[in-house]
């Protein structure tokens, strides 16, 4: 609980904004210090994703073709959507939708780790939200994966951790302030 | 403990926050969201800290159907209050709101209703004040 309390994101970093018509993707980049497999299960395993995404899994994300219940956690009110995984190559390429949006996660070995990216195609006036907010929930799954698990801090609980800093500074460099 | 936050339904929460801003006068209070979750609210200009309304996006089928019934059997989804109903039937009127009853005097008061163009009958109500 200590390092929770410690938790302090660092500086807006690795994301930029594509623009493609009306559609507007989120790309994130995260360098972590753990393999693709290891990288895979905490994307996939409902287990795992409980102690760093912002919702809750009710089966494994990774079976192409396998149809999952998400639930945005702490929100004000809980909010169920379906999807459907229509990409699983372990441990490469994940792809579901997410009330509607499109996810695409792609894991890359590197040099002793992996660099994860994340292409999110969200609403262009939530964009700097979902940067603050995917930001955090890879700071936290950075120390899960390291063994030092500080539970998830999403939504009005992220508001605690800077998120509002966070917030404005991805806002600054895509332009949106 | 305060009342702090009321709820009415949408089917659309970009047309919602359209008709509740510029149609009826509200301004955007909260808008907050995490993947498809989206908290929106509005407050009244007059009492901008004061009670909040949110626009809930209606994705659950139950409360679709009762919408859907409470709308055709004309109820009111939600109740704003004001000093002046006849101005404010001109003023929303004008914006191209949907009236589906002027303002009419009934006990104690007088209201209009109109079609808040995301599946609800909004009442509109100003209290007779009695000088006797």
């Amino acid at each position: 609980m200590i390092d929770r309390e410690r938790y302090a994101p660092g500086p807006a970093s690795g994301a930029q904004i594509r623009k493609d018509g009306e559609k507007w993707t989120l790309i994130l980049v995260r360098e972590l210090r753990h393999s693709p497999e290891k990288v895979w299960q905490a994307l996939t395993d409902p287990e795992q994703l409980r102690e760093w995404a912002p919702f809750d899994a009710d089966a494994s994300l990774g079976t192409a073709g396998a149809t999952v219940k998400l639930t945005t956690v702490a929100a004000p009110t809980p909010h169920i959507t379906e999807t459907k995984v229509t990409r699983a190559d372990a441990p490469r390429v994940l792809e579901y939708g997410w009330g509607g949006k499109e996810m695409r996660w792609e894991l890359e070995a590197v040099d002793g780790g992996t660099r994860l990216t994340l292409w999110h195609n969200i609403d262009r006036r939530f964009i700097s939200m979902g940067a603050a907010g995917w930001h955090i929930c890879f700071d936290v799954l950075d120390r899960l994966l390291g063994g030092n698990p500080i539970g998830r801090l999403v939504g009005v609980e992220a508001m605690k951790f800077d998120w509002q800093r966070l917030h404005a500074e991805y806002a600054k460099q895509f332009g949106q302030t | 403990m305060k009342i702090k936050v009321t709820s009415v339904y949408v089917d659309d929460q970009g047309k919602a926050l359209r008709f509740y801003t510029e149609a009826l006068g509200f301004v955007k209070k909260a808008d907050f969201s995490q993947g498809p979750f989206r908290w929106l609210t509005v407050a009244s200009p007059e009492e901008p800290d004061g009670t909040e309304l949110q626009l809930a996006l209606n994705d659950n089928p139950a409360a679709k159907a009762y919408q859907q019934a409470m709308f055709q059997q004309g109820q009111r989804a939600a109740n704003f209050f004001t000093d002046d109903v006849k101005g404010d039937y001109e003023r929303i009127k004008a914006r191209g709101a949907e009236f589906t009853m002027p303002p009419t005097d009934v006990t104690g008061s007088t209201i209009a209703t109109l079609n808040d163009t995301c599946g609800n009958i909004i009442q509109l109500t100003q209290l007779k004040r009695y000088s006797g």
